[in-house]
């Protein structure tokens, strides 16, 4: 379950105060939030990752207020609960593509076996690439790396930021789908910030900022 | 999957950089300790081979010159002196011992020295076979000797005039061997030792020669005080001696007195200059190859930031990210230790290999435990240091902002 409770957020150089509405996501639960460009999606998106620390408010995930948590405390959570998709998907770049997922499974402090990783890549048709460096992957291959690193190690919450934005309509339903079925594979809640309105139709739940 | 292998999996994705890190950082170690290891072999070998030398008489002219020459064998004598001096000097209450040399000649380029049985004892030399010298032109080869000349015992040989080879001033007169003394890794190992009456009878045959006086060779029966000797090799028997000898022979003889520990201070204290300005040289490499460490990764540490915030993201803590960026200095540091060392040894097998055909001279590589440890120290401390001001942006690192930015 992800709650939000009267989020605010200001950056250190800038007078602006974001002030979220808050959110309410039962288990399995997907959410779409719509808004224009400096809305504030990102910063929301980084308050519900624990990469920002909110102003006022409050983000629980499973009954844990996670700002409540020390630095090490949120890393851990963060590294076991949470996959993040970004728009233009990255990887580390000295590593192949099968040492990137052990290696977010390393940082997850998680453990699972290399057929279960095999069964992950063939379902994101990334078996080709296994060994390849993340400089030979093409866009696509890439982005598919992005959802596989973001759910590798079972999360609670799949966050993705903007993840069809840059995408032709065919390549936009085939990661949505993508994104949805690995959710539901893992029970996790997926939320799916965007301004791009080709989506809305995925979501039950939409949010616009 | 572990912090070590990341660690050198990002260090072979910009082999470029590794390598001028390790290269440098390498030649710098490799400098540091061969230098100091080098230093301290040569004058632990020179002072070895001092062994209970005290003080060393000759004739009148540069003293480092008299040492170097009749305690070391690699420069030209000063001139000589009267034997009769040696029996004078054994007389002295202060001395222990005086032992004679006289030299000359040589054999393919080894010199031929005449002195007593004393002689050996001075480099504790024991004999691996034969018998040591009991007559005229009889000799015991030092062990270098034996083996580059392949010469065993009963062999004879013809000496040349002069301490050099050459085979225009040949003597008449062949010389046997006796025996050959076991290495000891002192000067005596290149040395041919025969009695003083072989060089004496060497010469004196030949005097008699250019004179053309053909009256019966008297030489056997002829006295020792009338012959001369290049110099005398003494020890005291109290530091009083040592105190007062060389004072009064320098200043109421024709003679010198040398003494060899403070002539080769002198020398060390010369050559020390040419090695503090190698190991300042090795310092402001090993200062250099440091920048480039830290150039190197905070570099990485800039351009994969957004590699770092993502791993952040995966649930590594900033400690992590430390641990990896540390670990890579850590890697390249202890890969440079272990070639600069490498390159040590090879630079001074070389080194070992050149002093020995030019001066015939074996030198033993020592280690000084406490020196090597204080420049690998040093090493890793400086590296330390640059990789600490490399890592340090982590920690104003805006995981949020970078992740942003790069969107």
């Amino acid at each position: 379950m992800v709650q939000t409770n009267n989020l605010t957020f200001k950056y250190n150089n800038k007078e602006a105060v974001f002030q979220f509405p808050n959110i309410t996501l039962q288990e399995q639960e997907s959410l779409l939030i719509l808004g224009k460009s400096g809305i504030g999606k990102t910063t929301l998106l980084h308050l519900l990752a624990g990469l920002l620390q909110p102003t006022s408010g409050s983000v629980v995930i499973d009954e844990l207020d996670i700002n409540a948590l020390s630095h090490s405390q949120l890393d851990n959570f963060r590294g076991q609960n949470i996959g993040l998709v970004f728009q233009k998907s990255h990887a580390i770049t000295s590593l192949s593509v099968y040492d990137n997922l052990k290696a977010r499974l390393f940082f997850s402090k998680k453990n699972i076996n290399r057929t279960e990783i095999d069964i992950l890549l063939e379902q994101l048709d990334l078996t080709n690439t296994k060994y390849s460096t993340i400089n030979e992957l093409s866009e696509g291959q890439l982005q598919r790396l992005g959802i596989a690193m973001a759910v590798i190690h079972g999360p609670k919450i799949i966050l993705a930021d903007e993840p069809t934005s840059s995408l032709d309509n065919e390549n936009c339903s085939i990661v949505m789908h993508l994104l949805q079925q690995q959710a539901q594979k893992n029970k996790a809640n997926l939320i799916v910030i965007t301004h791009d309105a080709r989506i809305t139709s995925s979501f039950k739940n939409v949010l616009t900022l | 999957m572990n912090n070590w292998i990341i660690s050198i999996k990002n260090l072979l994705h910009k082999p470029l950089y590794a390598f001028l890190s390790i290269f440098s950082l390498s030649i710098s170690v490799g400098l540091l300790l061969g230098i100091q290891q080098l230093d301290t072999s040569i004058q632990n070998q020179f002072t070895n081979t001092l062994g209970n030398i005290e003080m060393v008489v000759g004739a009148k002219g540069s003293p480092l010159q008299l040492v170097l020459s009749s305690v070391l064998h690699i420069d030209n004598p000063t001139g000589n002196v009267k034997y009769s001096e040696v029996e004078k000097l054994k007389k002295n209450p202060l001395i222990k011992k005086a032992v004679p040399i006289s030299y000359g000649d040589n054999f393919k380029g080894y010199r031929i020295v005449g002195s007593t049985l004393e002689f050996a004892k001075i480099y504790d030399a024991q004999l691996l076979k034969g018998k040591e010298v009991e007559n005229s032109m009889e000799v015991v080869l030092g062990n270098n000797v034996a083996q580059k000349l392949n010469l065993e015992i009963g062999d004879t040989f013809i000496s040349s005039h002069g301490l050099t080879e050459n085979a225009i001033e040949e003597h008449k007169q062949s010389f046997k061997v006796v025996g050959i003394y076991k290495p000891t890794y002192k000067v005596i190992d290149k040395l041919i030792v025969t009695n003083l009456s072989s060089i004496w009878d060497v010469h004196h045959h030949e005097e008699e020669e250019e004179e053309e006086v053909h009256e019966a060779h008297e030489h056997p029966t002829q006295k020792h005080e009338d012959k001369e000797v290049t110099s005398i090799l003494v020890s005291f028997r109290n530091p009083m001696g040592l105190m007062t000898m060389p004072r009064n022979i320098n200043v109421n003889s024709n003679m010198q007195a040398a003494l060899p520990k403070y002539e080769l201070d002198r020398l060390f204290r010369f050559t020390g200059v040419g090695v503090k300005a190698i190991s300042w040289i090795a310092y402001i490499i090993l200062l250099i190859s440091c920048i480039t460490i830290f150039i190197s990764l905070y570099k990485m540490v800039k351009e994969r930031s957004f590699d770092l915030a993502l791993m952040r993201t995966y649930g590594a803590s900033n400690f992590q990210l430390f641990r990896i960026i540390a670990f890579e200095g850590i890697v390249i540091v202890f890969i440079s230790l272990f070639f600069g060392f490498l390159f040590a040894q090879l630079g001074l097998y070389f080194i070992v290999t050149l002093f020995k055909s030019q001066f015939q001279q074996d030198i033993i590589l020592t280690y000084s435990i406490k020196q090597m440890l204080n420049n690998i120290l040093i090493v890793i401390l400086i590296a330390m240091v640059s990789i600490l001001f490399a890592i340090f942006p982590l920690l104003k690192m805006n995981i949020s902002k970078i992740l942003s930015d790069e969107k």
